[in-house]
């Protein structure tokens, strides 16, 4: 066992992994970490083999495929059905050993506990204070301008906690991830000096959002140009036909509009669209609905036709609705009633005896 | 490696079941409420006027918020709430407040009887007025409602504090929701207790609603009744720390 940790030294620091505490005593050494790769890759070629496929380009998407193919699994549990990943993402990686033979720690921070957090930290103050130090110089000598700070917010974002504790090697608590945030932003305003150092830790986020829902391309039937799509809202099913030319005549289940809602309020929210967009009296909608109570059928059929909509509009006017929340499907849905409850949230009567 | 970093992924991105406003997470409490939404749904903003504005108009600040809002996901619009001239918030709240037992039918049509019995009597007053007063009836029941629960709303408050065992009555200051959450509160349970048993609602509602626009009637009185504790109570103010 000695000889095994002492061989430790040079294996690059990497996390552990927070769930599996029965197996932080056990060590893996290189030697079988190395094994496993190569008992991997080999089973890998094996696989594709099997499988009638290109050994070279066998990709991890190719070999989940596979093992769903020659061992389905019943079981609920994702995680507990068989699975052949690379070795690094199966075993827990081991942090190295951090000090030499006469147990002196290798890195000046080694006391701290964190030593790679607090040595980040101490980094990035220390080029905060470059920063202003070279700013003070040139304002000294009258040379400083404002100059444009090209920050891209918008498109990216701050690395999370987690992939800040995967990154760094270490566990962090909520209060040392907000001071690095706060230590990063900090560093952003203070110039675009230390740009690349700033981005390492930034990941880039979708976007634009609306780029989730597609809407489906116009159809010609009979010469009449419409667009159909669908919407659900609680366990109400809706499915809207709206045709580009008409005189805002909607049709429910092949009853008028104004007899299958006779409530305000559900004639509302099928205005809602329409009005939104200026539209009112120049579309004709035919839709079915099934399930649900009078207003989950009313917001179903909101949701059907916004979507339907989407396909004779702009792109800037599909983001104005999306923004106003009427592409997005409301993923409220009766909570079920818990046992010991005499309903979702409200208790038993209380006795004291 | 990737295990629990997946996961973190995918509770921040999916529609599924999350906790919400992840940012106000102290390190000792753990959250008991929790919404469908994920922690990074923001609300929707349904205002014709301010999608229509042209680009050229806007704000450094403004157009920072428009690029920031396009990577945000929206939650839901909810059910009550349209782009229609015909809404209006404070009565679209002070509605669920009168509602019963999930009854928003019979809520709403309450509130348009009202509405429309306030504009009744008003011009019935109108008609019966000489040209002179005629000019100051009010009689948009619209504007005859705020008017009315603005003058409803209290300024201060009390507030219970424990000191050495006993409770005293402090006066502190009320926030603007606070405030106009009582005014619509004293309102609805002033119409619902103090009325015959006959009186329907709309008419007792309306009387109110009324009588509190010339600042008149017990709902008025109720306030005042606060405002004069609260006078009494001046020495205990210096029992609030916040």
């Amino acid at each position: 066992m000695p000889l095994n940790i002492l061989r430790l030294k040079h294996v690059t620091v990497v996390t552990t992994k927070k769930n599996v505490k029965a197996l932080r005593r056990e060590t893996y050494t290189v030697d079988f970490i190395k094994k496993q790769i190569e008992e991997f890759n080999i089973g890998k070629r094996h696989l594709a083999n099997m499988m009638g496929e290109d050994p070279e380009t066998f990709t991890q998407e190719d070999i989940d495929r596979a093992i769903a193919y020659l061992f389905p699994s019943g079981l609920f549990e994702k995680r507990a059905r068989p699975i052949m990943k690379h070795p690094e993402q199966i075993f827990p990686k081991q942090k190295a050993i951090q000090w030499g033979e006469d147990g002196r720690p290798f890195h000046y921070l080694f006391y701290t506990g964190k030593q790679s957090y607090y040595s980040l930290m101490h980094d990035a103050y220390g080029k905060i204070l470059d920063i202003e130090k070279h700013k003070n110089q040139l304002q000294a000598k009258g040379l400083f301008s404002e100059k444009n700070k090209t920050i891209d917010l918008i498109g990216s974002r701050w690395l999370i906690k987690e992939e800040l504790e995967e990154m760094l090697v270490e566990k962090l608590s909520d209060q040392d991830y907000r001071q690095f945030v706060r230590l990063m932003e900090r560093l952003l305003q203070s110039g675009a000096a230390e740009e690349e150092f700033v981005q390492s830790f930034r990941r880039s986020v979708t976007v634009q959002s609306k780029k989730q829902p597609i809407e489906p391309v116009q159809r010609d039937a009979q010469g009449m140009a419409f667009s159909t799509s669908e919407g659900k809202r609680k366990s109400a099913k809706a499915e809207a036909v709206v045709y580009e030319h008409g005189s805002g005549r909607i049709k429910v289940n092949g009853i008028d509009y104004l007899l299958y809602f006779p409530v305000l309020q559900d004639r509302e929210q099928l205005m809602f669209p329409f009005h939104f967009l200026d539209r009112l009296g120049k579309h004709d909608v035919t839709c079915t609905v099934s399930g649900g109570g009078r207003s989950a059928q009313a917001g179903a059929i909101r949701l059907a036709v916004a979507r339907a909509l989407c396909s004779f509009v702009t792109e800037e006017e599909v983001e104005w609705m999306r923004q106003a929340g009427l592409l997005t499907s409301d993923p409220r849905v009766r909570e079920r009633k818990k046992p010991g409850q005499e309903g979702a949230r409200r208790k038993f009567t209380w006795k004291k005896r | 490696m990737a295990a629990p970093l997946v996961k973190a992924l995918l509770r921040c991105s999916d529609l599924t079941l999350g906790v919400r406003s992840a940012a106000l997470r102290f390190p000792g409490l753990t959250q008991v409420r929790w919404s469908r939404y994920s922690a990074e749904f923001r609300d929707p903003l349904i205002d014709k006027e301010y999608y229509r504005k042209p680009l050229a108009e806007l704000t450094e600040e403004e157009k920072f918020d428009r690029e920031l809002k396009k990577t945000q996901p929206i939650k839901a619009a909810p059910s009550a709430h349209t782009s229609s001239v015909f809404e209006d918030p404070v009565i679209s709240k002070f509605i669920n407040m009168m509602m019963k037992g999930g009854n928003k039918v019979l809520a709403r049509s309450l509130m348009t009887q009202t509405l429309e019995a306030v504009k009744r009597k008003q011009f019935e007053k109108f008609h019966a007025a000489a040209s002179e007063e005629q000019a100051n009836i009010e009689r948009n029941p619209y504007t005859i409602f705020h008017q009315a629960l603005k003058n409803c709303e209290p300024v201060i408050g009390l507030a219970p504090i424990l000191k050495g065992g006993r409770f005293y009555q402090v006066p502190v200051p009320l926030s603007d929701r606070r405030r106009r959450f009582l005014a619509m509160k004293w309102m609805i349970t002033e119409c619902r207790e103090k009325k015959h048993r006959r009186m329907l609602m709309p008419e007792k509602l309306s009387k109110e609603l009324l009588e509190a626009f010339h600042n008149q009637g017990p709902v008025v009185k109720r306030k005042h009744d606060l405002h004069k504790m609260a006078e009494a109570n001046r020495a205990l103010a210096h029992y609030r720390w916040w």
